[in-house]
């Protein structure tokens, strides 16, 4: 066996142990009446868990949540982020103290983050909420219709710092001689920011949305320790709805399909993204 | 090279002067304001009694140490521990199998195109697709609510993320220094080991510390495969979870309990975490 390979090995088998055994089985739960109660007498359904899963409205309703979640979250984070990594970067003093306070957030562990959340905006023991009760203001954070905008401001929180922490890599590996050009033609800061940064910076801006948008799509803490999905389904991600529905009413057949399902959902979007970018990178 | 300009003290073509500087200032002062006031009131409400919680804006009061008491004698600490084991354990066994695959996938391009997408994709594959095949597996081998079971799980994400970062350091190493070292007499493995290796190794730390940090916040493996004798850190703190006035305090010390080790880690290191991730991740 050739050295490669040899080296290869190691890592290949632990892989198929850690990635692909587990994959394989959990499209073959799908397929069955799979029960953990009930292992070893499994009888085959066919496409039926699928099937039961498109016709459930609250599937629907989970994913319809999760990816306006991520649309307005990674939106959000993307515009703040942007802002601050061009502010971090003006900066002269105090960098790598600034940078790494700000960056903080982001290391914390988001079931934490999402108690101290759910302390802060506590309509009755909150400081929040007390604070703006002092100007008159009654907002129940986690009141129906609000309580969603509630989360993706936590996340918003928690995540920004990673998309500034991206950008600012992008930024700071950016050439300099077109901001100097564009300097020495008297371009306005405004101009250059449109005009030369963001044409340049467009393939690390691609690849962060990518990966914040796909980490996103997890979210599963904050709804676990504020919500539970409420009030109604209002916050039901579908992270949430498939660990209610395997963990809390033991269907791990049905979860399985739904996760296989928004499996789908995200490689579609993944390949279509990666063939975006490759055309783009080709003309 | 012409004199920078004023506020151009190190010639980058950015003028640390002028509105949108000023508004960039006040940016960053907002973000310290943002990222400071939640930390800095779950600190001081760690320290308030019962009663002192019910009114939150209350800034001065004798502290008290009973929360972190409860906190402490509810074993919260071997809670941690067995975090850290989960985390050393997971990221040893990714460093490990991980650089030497990943300097075959670097160097000898193994499997071409194919592995490297294949690590990209395993990164993109949701938690819910894989956890109850674990949650299966752990009942077969009676291994449910283990450690066992949460780090096979944990390998799943940290190996991927690791071997991505890898594979991007060992791609900036020169192939002339083992040809160097080969010259020299040593083996193929032993260039490898000895050349190599020590050249990555600030960005194996830098993977090593994501790698761990990864571990040691997950919430949704650790509570599904061992929520009960084994909880790490993460299911423990979600216990926690609680409306009562009186049991605000201690929830507000169990969070700091999770925070305080990993910023401080992180703080340290986050120079080389920063430069780890950039010339990692941003690359594709």
């Amino acid at each position: 066996m050739s050295f490669r390979i040899r080296l290869l090995l190691p890592l290949l088998a632990l892989f198929v142990v850690a990635v692909g055994y587990p994959l394989a089985f959990s499209f073959y739960i799908s397929l069955t009446n799979y029960k953990i109660t009930n292992r070893f007498d499994v009888k085959f359904s066919g496409l039926d868990r699928y099937a039961d899963a498109l016709h459930d409205s609250a599937y629907w309703s989970a994913l319809t949540v999760t990816f306006t979640f991520v649309l307005i979250a990674v939106f959000l984070e993307l515009a703040l982020g942007l802002c601050i990594a061009l502010a971090l970067q003006r900066q002269k003093r105090v960098r790598d103290f600034t940078r790494s306070f700000l960056l903080s957030p982001m290391f914390i562990t988001p079931i934490a983050v999402g108690l101290m959340f759910r302390f802060l905006l506590n309509q009755q023991l909150g400081v929040i909420p007390t604070l703006l009760s002092r100007f008159g203001i009654s907002y129940d954070f986690f009141g129906p219709a609000r309580a969603f905008f509630s989360i993706v401001l936590i996340d918003v929180w928690q995540w920004t710092p990673f998309m500034v922490l991206l950008l600012l890599a992008g930024l700071e590996s950016l050439p300099r001689q077109p901001f100097e050009a564009a300097r020495i033609d008297g371009a306005s800061t405004f101009y250059t920011f449109r005009r030369v940064t963001l044409p340049m910076l467009s393939s690390v801006l691609v690849v962060a949305i990518l990966i914040r948008g796909l980490d996103a799509l997890k979210v599963f803490e904050y709804v676990y320790a504020i919500t539970r999905g409420g009030p109604g389904t209002e916050t039901q991600t579908i992270q949430y709805y498939v660990y209610n529905t395997g963990i809390t009413f033991f269907r791990l057949a049905s979860a399985s399909a739904m996760a296989y399902g928004l499996l789908a959902v995200v490689m579609f979007l993944v390949i279509l993204l990666f063939r975006r970018v490759e055309r783009a990178r080709r003309s | 090279m012409k004199a920078p300009t004023r506020g151009d003290a190190d010639g980058s073509g950015l003028v640390s002067h002028g509105p949108w500087a000023i508004l960039g200032k006040l940016l960053i002062a907002a973000g310290f304001v943002v990222v400071a006031m939640p930390l800095l009131w779950v600190l001081l409400g760690s320290f308030k009694t019962g009663a002192q919680l019910n009114d939150p804006t209350v800034l001065t009061f004798t502290p008290t140490l009973e929360n972190w008491n409860t906190v402490v004698s509810s074993g919260i600490l071997t809670a941690a521990g067995r975090s850290v084991i989960v985390g050393v354990i997971t990221v040893t066994l990714s460093v490990l199998v991980g650089s030497m695959g990943a300097y075959s996938i670097s160097r000898y391009k193994t499997g071409g195109s194919a592995t490297r997408f294949g690590i990209l994709a395993a990164q993109v594959l949701p938690p819910a697709v894989l956890v109850f095949p674990f949650l299966a597996l752990a009942y077969d081998f009676q291994l449910n609510d283990t450690l066992a079971a949460v780090i096979a799980a944990h390998l799943s994400f940290v190996l991927p993320v690791v071997c991505w970062f890898l594979i991007g350091f060992f791609d900036a190493v020169p192939i002339a220094l083992e040809e160097q070292a080969m010259i020299d007499g040593l083996g193929r493995f032993a260039a490898f080991r000895k050349v190599v290796i020590p050249q990555v190794a600030p960005g194996v730390g830098a993977a090593a510390i994501f790698g761990f940090v990864l571990s040691w916040n997950d919430l949704f493996y650790a509570l599904i495969l061992a929520p009960g004798n084994s909880a790490t850190l993460p299911v423990r703190i979600a216990g926690f979870n609680t409306f009562r006035g009186v049991e605000l305090g201690a929830m507000c010390a169990a969070i700091l309990v999770s925070v305080v080790p990993v910023l401080t880690a992180t703080f340290f290191v986050q120079r080389r975490l920063v430069r780890g991730i950039s010339g990692g991740a941003v690359k594709f």
